[in-house]
Order: C-alpha cells, then sequence, then structure tokens
C-alpha cells in the first residue's frame, strides 16, 4: 500500500489519485482506470471530458508524473454529449464505456489542447477538492500545523473532518513510514491523524477517500459526536487512547469539546492526550464570541501559553501594463502617450501637420488629399514596435480580486506534560544541585566571564528597551 | 517529541520581559538570567517543557533547590479573577449600531463558570509566592473596600508585581521558537526577515515531507523519495525547518521511542563527540557500531546548493549539529548534503571532485604509520563522497525547490529547475517582491508562447538545413541554438507551470475579559513574499516517444500559438483553444 500523497513514485498508476490541471485553479481529481463501472459508451475506456479535450484514461496511466498530456479524438457519442449538456463541462469526469469491450481502443489525438498530470499534494487537493463544508485553506493549515508541531511521528486529533481538507495536510506533516503487517522489531512511532466527525455521510466520505488515496492506516476516522463522547477510538469509554501531541478543533462550540481534552479525565476514562509529551492545541472559529468562550475555557483547563491570531493572505498578481502610443495594437495596451515627452511629442507633430495642412489649403484652395493623410501618420506611429510583446511596459503587481480577508481566528494552547511531587523529588535526586560547581568557581575563564556579563548587560537593556505594555502572551 | 530537557540540549528561557534567551543546558553548570537571577541547570534538567518557574530568594535547605514551578492558576490567576468580577461588561456595537452579544454573556454561561469565593480560595491554597500575597490582599481588602475597587487594586498589583517577578519559562528550542527569537532580536537581517508563519508556508508549498521509511516498503525503495534542493542564505533556518519537516532535526529524531529516564543521561562527552569529520568509518567502528557514512542517504535528505566553498549552516548547532564538526550520530549526518554551486554546474574545476586520490595497496597501507593511514582514508573518503553527493545531483529528478537567497533568484531556478522530477514544487522566499515579480514575468504565458514558437522556428530551420539526411536527429537543438534561446529568455519559461505569488502575515491579538481586539503594535520590515510553481514536463520530449502521433502533437503546439499571444500576460497558464 502506498499514498500518491505521501510516495507518488514517478509514474502515475493505474487505481491512484491524480490531479488532472487544466489551468491555474482549474485542476480535476480522477482516480485513473481504464474502465469505468458506472456506465458505458467510449471504445477508449474511461475517460474524463473538460473544456479542453477529452481525456481517455489509458493516456493517463503510467506516464511520468508532470507530463504534458495531448487530448484525444474521442467519440462521445449521444449518451456522453447529453451529459456534457447537463454538467458544466470541465468538471465533468463521468465516463461512458463499451459493454463488451474487453480493453480500451488506442485514441487518437485531437488538436483542442493538453493539461498536465499531476501527483495529489494536500495545496493541490485543497483547491480541488469536492466542498462538503468549508475548508481550511493553506495559509491557515500551514501556520497551524506549524505551530502544533505536528511533525513526523506525531499524532494529530482532528474534529470534524469536514470535506477533509486539513486531513490531508496533517497527515503529509505526521508521516513517517507506513505501518506494516508484520510489526518491525523497532518501536519507532508512526504518525497519525485520528480524525472525528459526527456527520454520518461526511464520516463514511472521508473514510472512502482515504482508502482510495492509500492512506489506511495512517489516518482513523471515527463517526462520533465528539462533544458527548470524547476522542478515544473505538468504544468512547473504554476504547484506546490515541495518545495525541496535537489537536485541531474546527467545530462550531471547540469549548464543548474540550472537557476530554485533559491529563485526567473526570469519570476515570483514559486521557485521549500523550502522556510522555506536551500537547499543542489550536481551535478554527469565525466568530470572536467562539474565541473567548474557549480561551476561558482553556485557561479553566489549565492550558498555558495561550494565544490568538488571524492569517491574512493574499495572492499577488504579476503582469505587464504596456502603455504608450508607440506600441502595437495587442489586447491590454493602453494607447496613451506614456510620458511627458511623448505627450509633447505627440502634439506638437500634431500641430505641425495641421501647419502644413492650413499653408497648403491657402495655398491652393482646392480640394485636401494631404489632410486625412496627415492625421493617419499622427495617430499612428503605428509600426510595429520593435520590442517583443512580452517584454514591452512594465512588470506591475496588485493583489487578486478574490481577497478573502477574513477566515477565522485560531486560538493556541500548550499542555505541559503533567509532573507530580514525585517526579519533581526523583528529578531531584537524579540532577543534585549541590553538584553545580559555584558560578565564581575557578575554572571559569576571562572570555567566559566577559561573555556572561555581556549577555547580562545585553538583557537589562533589552528590558530597558520594552515599552510599557500589557501584552498577554502568557 | 519533546517531552523534557536533556542535557546539554539548547533551550529557549522566555524571560518576565517576553523575551527569550537562548541557553545551553550543561549539567552542573549555573544559568544567569541577568537582573532576573541564577538558578542551577540541573534544577531543570529532566522537567518538561513549558513550566514556568519563579526563582526564589532563599533555597531549600535541604536540597538546594531555588525553583518553584507556578502553576497554571496561578499564573491564570489575574485573568481568572477578572472573569469572576464580570469585568469588561461593556456594551459593545456592531457597526450598525445594533448591540452585539456582549462578553458578559459569555462569561455566564453554563459552560463557563464565574469563579467563585471558593474556588479563590483553593486557589490561594494551591498558590505560594507572590500570586499568594496578591489573593490575600485581595481577599483582606474586600471588607473594606467595594467590589470592583478591590479587583482593581488586586490586578495592578499583580501588572506591577509580574514585572519584576523572577519568573522564567522553559521552552523547547524549535524551528518556530528559533524563529521568534531570531525576529525579535536583532537577528532578523540574518535569516532575511522570515516570519514564522513564511516557515509554514514555504514547507507546505514546497511540498516537503517525510520520504518513508526506504528500507522497509518496497514501492518506495524503487524510486528514493523526499529528495529536496535547498538554497538557503538564512544561515540554516531554512534547513532546520525543512529538516524539522522531514524528521532529521534533532538528535534524537531517529531513535526509538522512548520513555522518560531512559536517556536522561548525556549522549556522549564533548572530548569523544570532537572526532575529524573525514576520520574513516574503519577507525571510528573499533569503539563504536558503524554509522551510516556521512551524506549517504539515498531517499529523505536535503541537498544544499551553496555559492562559497563552504556553506553557512551555523545556526543548525542549535539542534546539536555543526558543520565543522558533525556528530555522526545526529540524523543530519547522513541525510544532508551539501554542494557547491561550481560543483554543480562545473564538477571538474573542483579538485577535490576531479582528482582521485591514489588507491594504495593494503600491503602497503600496513606499513605506513597511523597517522599517515588516517590521512590516506580521509582523503579517499572524501573524493567519495564528493564524487556521489556532485554525480547525484546533477543526476537530478528532486522532489522539490526551496530558496531563500539574496542571489537572484531566477538564476537559481535557471539552473535548479532542470534537476527537478515532473511535478516537483519550487518555493522561493524573498523578503522583498521585485526579485519574485521578476521571477514571474521570466515565466509569463506571453513569454512560454514566444519561447515555444522561437525554438519552433529554430528547429524547423535545422530541418531545412539537413533535409538531406532526414529524420536525424530532426527536433534536437545544438547547443549554439539553445544558447540562443537562453540570450534572449534566460531560461526554459517551460519547465514551470502555474507561477503564483503571495503574501501571508499573522496578525496576534490581545484575548482578555472585556479587552479583545488586535495588538496595537506589530513589527515593520519586509513583507515577505512567496513564489510558488510545478515543474513540469513539457510535451515535446514526449512527443518523440510517441512515434507516429508526434506530427499531430506538434501541430496542437503551433496551432495554439496564436491564441496564446493574444491573451498574453493575462496571468494566467498557457491559454488552449476550446
Ligand atoms: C468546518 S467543518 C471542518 C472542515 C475541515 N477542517 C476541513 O478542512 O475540511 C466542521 C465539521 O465539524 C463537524 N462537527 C460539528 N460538530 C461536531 C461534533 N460535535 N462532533 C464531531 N463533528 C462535529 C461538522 O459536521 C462539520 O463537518
Amino acid at each position: 500500500m502506498h499514498s500518491p500523497f505521501l510516495t507518488p513514485g514517478s509514474r502515475s498508476q493505474l487505481d491512484n489519485l491524480a490531479l488532472l490541471q487544466l489551468r491555474r485553479d482549474q485542476t480535476i481529481p480522477t482516480i485513473l482506470q481504464l474502465h469505468d463501472e458506472k456506465n458505458g459508451g467510449y471504445k477508449e475506456g474511461k475517460v474524463t471530458n473538460t473544456r479542453f479535450g477529452s481525456f481517455p484514461h489509458i493516456t493517463l496511466c503510467d506516464q511520468p508524473w508532470g507530463s504534458q498530456i495531448i487530448a484525444s479524438k474521442v467519440d462521445t457519442g449521444s449518451r456522453g454529449r447529453t451529459q456534457k449538456m447537463k454538467r458544466k463541462a470541465d468538471e465533468l469526469d463521468s465516463s461512458t464505456q463499451a459493454e463488451d469491450k474487453p480493453s480500451p481502443q488506442t485514441p487518437v489525438a485531437a488538436s483542442s489542447g493538453f493539461l498536465h498530470l499531476l501527483y495529489p499534494t494536500p495545496e493541490l487537493w485543497t483547491a480541488s477538492l469536492p466542498h462538503r463544508t468549508q475548508v481550511v485553506y493553506t495559509p491557515d493549515y500551514s501556520y497551524i500545523l506549524h505551530r502544533l508541531r505536528a511533525r513526523p511521528g506525531s499524532t494529530v486529533i482532528e474534529a470534524g473532518a469536514g470535506s477533509g481538507s486539513f486531513t490531508h495536510a496533517s497527515v503529509r506533516a505526521v508521516f513517517n513510514g507506513y505501518p506494516s503487517d508484520d510489526q518491525p522489531t523497532k518501536k519507532r512511532r508512526l504518525g497519525k491523524v485520528c480524525s472525528f466527525e459526527f456527520h454520518a455521510q461526511r464520516a463514511e466520505k472521508v473514510r472512502v477517500e482515504v482508502n482510495q488515496h492509500g492512506l489506511d492506516g495512517l489516518v482513523e476516522v471515527t463517526h462520533r459526536d465528539v462533544y458527548e463522547d470524547g476522542f478515544l477510538l473505538g468504544d468512547p469509554k473504554t476504547g484506546k487512547s490515541p495518545k495525541a501531541n496535537a489537536i485541531f478543533l474546527d467545530l462550531p462550540a471547540p469549548w464543548l469539546a474540550l472537557k476530554h481534552l485533559v491529563r485526567n479525565p473526570p469519570e476515570g476514562t483514559e486521557s485521549p492526550l500523550d502522556p510522555t509529551s506536551p500537547v499543542y492545541i489550536c481551535t478554527f472559529s469565525p466568530c470572536l464570541e467562539q474565541v473567548q468562550r474557549t480561551i476561558s475555557t482553556l485557561r479553566q483547563l489549565g492550558w498555558l501559553g495561550i494565544s490568538m491570531v488571524e492569517v491574512n493572505n493574499r495572492r499577488i498578481e504579476v503582469k505587464r501594463e504596456r502603455v504608450g502610443l508607440d506600441l502595437g495594437n495587442i489586447r491590454g495596451t493602453v494607447v496613451f502617450p506614456k510620458s511627458v515627452d511623448e505627450a509633447v511629442e505627440r502634439t506638437r507633430a500634431l500641430e505641425e501637420r495641421a501647419q502644413l495642412f492650413r499653408a497648403t489649403q491657402n495655398q491652393s484652395d482646392g480640394d485636401s488629399t494631404p489632410a486625412p493623410k496627415a492625421e493617419n501618420e499622427a495617430k499612428g506611429g503605428q509600426q510595429e514596435s520593435e520590442v517583443p510583446v512580452y517584454k514591452q511596459g512594465r512588470v506591475m503587481t496588485r493583489s487578486e480580486l478574490d481577497l478573502k480577508n477574513h477566515t477565522s481566528y485560531l486560538v493556541f494552547a500548550i499542555l505541559p506534560r503533567e509532573w507530580t511531587e514525585e517526579d519533581e523529588k526523583r528529578c531531584r535526586e537524579k540532577w543534585p544541585s549541590n553538584r553545580v560547581q559555584e558560578p565564581q568557581g575557578p575554572q571559569k575563564s576571562k572570555k567566559q566571564l566577559k561573555r556572561e556579563s555581556r549577555e547580562k548587560r545585553d538583557l537589562q537593556r533589552k528590558e530597558q528597551s520594552q515599552p510599557e505594555t500589557e501584552s498577554q502572551k502568557e | 517529541m519533546h517531552s523534557y530537557v536533556r542535557p546539554n540540549q539548547f533551550v529557549a528561557l522566555r524571560l518576565p520581559s517576553e523575551f527569550t534567551k537562548i541557553q545551553k543546558i550543561e549539567p552542573d553548570s549555573t544559568v544567569f538570567l541577568g537582573k532576573f537571577g541564577s538558578f542551577p541547570a540541573n534544577q531543570i534538567i529532566g522537567r518538561p517543557f513549558y513550566l514556568t518557574f519563579e526563582i526564589l530568594d532563599d533555597a531549600d535547605e535541604k536540597d538546594g533547590s531555588c525553583l518553584r514551578i507556578i502553576p497554571a492558576a496561578e499564573l491564570h490567576a489575574e485573568t481568572l479573577i477578572a472573569e469572576g468580577e464580570g469585568d469588561g461588561e461593556e456594551l459593545d456595537t456592531n457597526e450598525d449600531g445594533t448591540p452585539m452579544r456582549t462578553n458578559r454573556e459569555i462569561v455566564d454561561d453554563a459552560s463557563t463558570q464565574k469563579l467563585t469565593w471558593e474556588e479563590i480560595e483553593a486557589l490561594k491554597k494551591e498558590s505560594g509566592g507572590a500570586g499568594r500575597e496578591i489573593i490575600s490582599k485581595l481577599l483582606e481588602s474586600h471588607q473594606t473596600l467595594d467590589q470592583k475597587t478591590s479587583f482593581s487594586l488586586a490586578k495592578y498589583m499583580l501588572r506591577k508585581r509580574r514585572k519584576y517577578m523572577k519568573r522564567f519559562t522553559v521552552l523547547p528550542l524549535d524551528v518556530s521558537i528559533l524563529t521568534n527569537h531570531m525576529m525579535e532580536d536583532q537577528g532578523a537581517a540574518r535569516i532575511m526577515e522570515l516570519r514564522d508563519e513564511m516557515v509554514g508556508l514555504l514547507g507546505c508549498w514546497g511540498n516537503v515531507h517525510h520520504g518513508g521509511d526506504a528500507s522497509l516498503d518496497e514501492a518506495i525503495a524503487a524510486k528514493p523519495n523526499g529528495r529536496y534542493l535547498v538554497v538557503d542564505d538564512t544561515g540554516g533556518l531554512v534547513v532546520a525547518a525543512m529538516a524539522e519537516r522531514m524528521g532529521i532535526l534533532y538528535p534524537h529524531d531517529g531513535d526509538e521511542y522512548e520513555e522518560q529516564g531512559s536517556s536522561d543521561e548525556p549522549k556522549k562527552n564533548e572530548a569523544e563527540q570532537a572526532h575529524d569529520d573525514e576520520q574513516p568509518p574503519t577507525e571510528s567502528s573499533t569503539h563504536r557500531p558503524a554509522r551510516p557514512a556521512h551524506m549517504s542517504a539515498s531517499g529523505n535528505s536535503i541537498t544544499v546548493l551553496h555559492p562559497n566553498k563552504q556553506p553557512n549552516l551555523s545556526l543548525l548547532k542549535y539542534f546539536g549539529y555543526s558543520q565543522d564538526n558533525p556528530d555522526e550520530t545526529h540524523p543530519l549526518h547522513k541525510h544532508l548534503k551539501t554542494i557547491s554551486w561550481l560543483q554543480l554546474l562545473d564538477p571538474n574545476a573542483d579538485p577535490i571532485y576531479s582528482e582521485e586520490p591514489e588507491i594504495i595497496p593494503e600491503s602497503e597501507l600496513y606499513t605506513m604509520k597511523s597517522n599517515k593511514r588516517g590521512a590516506y582514508y580521509r582523503k579517499r573518503n572524501r573524493w567519495t563522497r564528493v564524487q556521489s553527493v556532485v554525480n547525484e545531483a546533477r543526476a537530478g529528478e528532486f522532489d522539490g525547490l526551496i530558496v531563500a537567497t539574496v542571489m537572484d533568484p531566477s538564476s537559481v531556478l535557471k539552473y535548479a529547475v532542470p534537476l527537478l522530477a515532473g511535478s516537483a514544487h519550487v518555493a522561493v522566499y524573498s523578503p522583498s517582491i521585485e526579485p519574485l515579480t521578476e521571477l514571474s514575468d521570466l515565466y509569463s504565458t506571453a513569454k512560454k508562447t514566444a519561447f515555444i514558437n522561437r525554438r519552433q522556428q529554430l528547429r524547423e530551420q535545422k530541418l531545412q538545413q539537413s533535409s538531406d539526411q532526414p529524420d536525424a536527429n530532426e527536433t534536437e537543438l545544438q547547443d549554439s541554438d539553445l544558447s540562443e534561446l537562453m540570450a534572449e529568455f534566460y531560461l526554459d519559461p517551460t519547465l514551470l507551470l502555474a507561477p503564483t505569488l503571495q503574501n501571508s502575515r499573522v496578525r496576534p491579538w490581545q484575548v482578555l475579559p472585556g479587552r479583545t481586539h488586535p495588538l496595537m503594535s506589530m513589527r515593520g520590515g519586509a513583507e515577505g513574499y512567496i513564489f510558488h510553481a510545478v515543474r513540469v514536463i513539457p510535451t515535446q520530449q514526449t512527443i518523440q516517444a510517441a512515434g507516429n502521433l508526434s506530427r499531430k502533437k506538434r501541430k496542437v503546439v503551433t496551432q495554439e500559438t496564436p491564441t496564446t499571444a493574444v491573451d498574453s500576460g493575462s496571468g494566467v497558464d498557457v491559454e488552449m483553444k476550446s
């Protein structure tokens, strides 16, 4: 078992997820298959139809990842066509297939277009996945996972799974090998995501995706109301603890789930937290009221380092802006003087022509052939520019139009390991304070002393320069 | 997993001033915190991270302990009291003037309870030191002052007190904390003002992750996964961040899952560690089990491309790894490879690569003095290592490219992008936008189209010239043609798909009862931008393999051209006729 998200290998493989990228922000996820069980019609087997043409999967399988693939001529047939009318053409990933054709026909290249065959990543998946709920996007989850210290070997609890966007990002973060049946002798801890969702269909859909994406054993989906029943795997009361190091709650009322995320649950059930490590939590809420309730509960439950942030992300468009009279008549060009000099020059030229025209008119008083000619020349300067289009104008940046300013508020907190009096006592015996060499001991070099006093000075200076703010970074 | 403070580990100490101090925790030493005081390192070794300690004025008579762990309730005392008081009972209104749900409602909800006097009493019992004083004062004054005033007074005192309190919190020194530490100090320029959110974004867009365990999985063994190219002018912060994502940053990363108590001992003493980088494995194996050779990992590896003879990765020292004196047991020893641009682009110009040290037969080696023999092995090993690292890098097929450089990023991409496998991701960080807009422009749709046309032209010229011998390398362009293309386009714009530019900024808020708002001051300085694109394999290369389809396919490419030219500069990917 392997996942194209984690170990894609060098070529696309049958029965695995592949992403078909038509253009930026237009990616179709599809499972590569020669035949499609759903319906028949195409001689070529399973076909993905896009607005840039049809792509029989036989042309997509076993190709080097990243390949540019040319569309094929496919007899869409009447069934294919009616289907196409119903749905938006470029999102159509349906197919029709001949009933008793044993193997798909070799397709013929068409001139309609091409696509790029990419292996899936959480980023591309997040941008193309079928939305069932609001999802967490890359700017947020990249920061969340970084602050949650979700690293290879960690165990992440996630609730609710929703559309599985965060699920895919977090499994990549914690992955450090596939679980194998014959338990290796090594006790190395394998990264895992424990995902909870109380909406039955959503839970099922995520489970199917996990399986299709080769993530079985790395992601465990539990259908569960976590407010009520907490985070143990299997039975809510007697189940196994996930021993989580990191928790992400994307729920309407995260504070209702927090009571289960403690070191010593009241009813004597096992804690879902890893007893040997600090636990990092992040909650994701759109409203300040939710944030305040969450933080208040976190404080009462003894979480530390509580902080709240908002991530502002924007995408920036880069393009050349062409302004000038001497640039060719190309779309996007602003026909306008690019500078005062050009403006003056042009007006002067027009003026001179006009004078010339008046002069000739005064002289001959006859029919006026030169005038239109002069007009033409003046307007133009229209001779093709020397500079190729891609070098014309000036490179400009601006924020893209679909600017999402606010997604959600992110609350972070940390729960340290439990530390009992006995633990402390044992530690004191093991690391006795009286073994410490006196700070002013003779073994200290001059250099060392100097450094220390410098450090002291630095600290004091910093302390003084620290403004009198009441920032509440605990 | 950072579960407890290990001896000889670097940690970050957060002081009452909110500044962090990086400190190596050496057993039996004293840690100085300036005016906040000092304490014996042994009193935090073995303890969990994220605890806050108070330095007591008088050490315990019995065991000399002078630190007290401050319980969470005491740390939160001020806010818990404020919440209990129902402070912040102000009527907030929405922009349109309608009253908003107030904090009061939240505090009164059944799910979050007011702090009762009993609870404060319990709190008082639990806590010691300053917190206790405050709370008892508060309770005393309760009789005489009205409630509101007494609370305000208590809060005022707590705040005042906290400023001078001798408290510190022990944090594990990881990439996030090191990044914040460098940003708050004079180090910002050293790390190219790379903020924490940019670190996360860079790693995600670069798709950097653990490559799996090649030894266990056959599917992975077929093609080593997780080979990343990194260009890092942040002194090693980017390398550290990527290594953290790949599970090769921390000395105990490769270890088996361990419980507290098993490895509290210092790993080995410093003297033993101080062995030569080039020491032959044969010698070290006499007192240690054989370790995998330096830079020998086939997958899950970082290859650093550096401009000078040696890379500057000095920040890795905080994670227990030094370039000059690498610890053989550290995962980076095997998984971090370094190669200079000269070695990559013109390896034969580097004598270490090109001049193989002569092989001395075993029999002769026996007669040599041990230091001479050592020197011989060192040279041989270094040559073998450089050979394999350079050859492997030049063979390419990397899974990602991560760049944070003060050089021109387009020069990096020009040479590094061809070394990527198809579908690999490229992520470039820059503190300011200009180098990245130039980069985006080099990969613009208009450039792509013009490049394809020009190349086609050159090919057709070629075809006419060699019409007497058809089929001979019909589409192969000679170096001279390529250099003509490069002179015009600088790099091959068809190798990257969907270039995107973005910027991200995290805005911290203060959340206190009745006083919730974005923090007033944020750091100025660089905005920070990330360029992302995907390496693709343009169809020209597959045409030849596809045989009789090639002519039709080529026609497609030429056909699409006019459409693209019209739609130039729109920032979208190559436009196709539909
Ligand atoms: C916004 S969505 C999560 C989206 C997800 N983070 C993603 O990136 O795709 C919230 C999900 O939480 C689920 N949910 C709400 N309350 C829950 C509860 N008490 N227990 C489990 N799941 C719950 C909802 O059904 C919904 O699917």
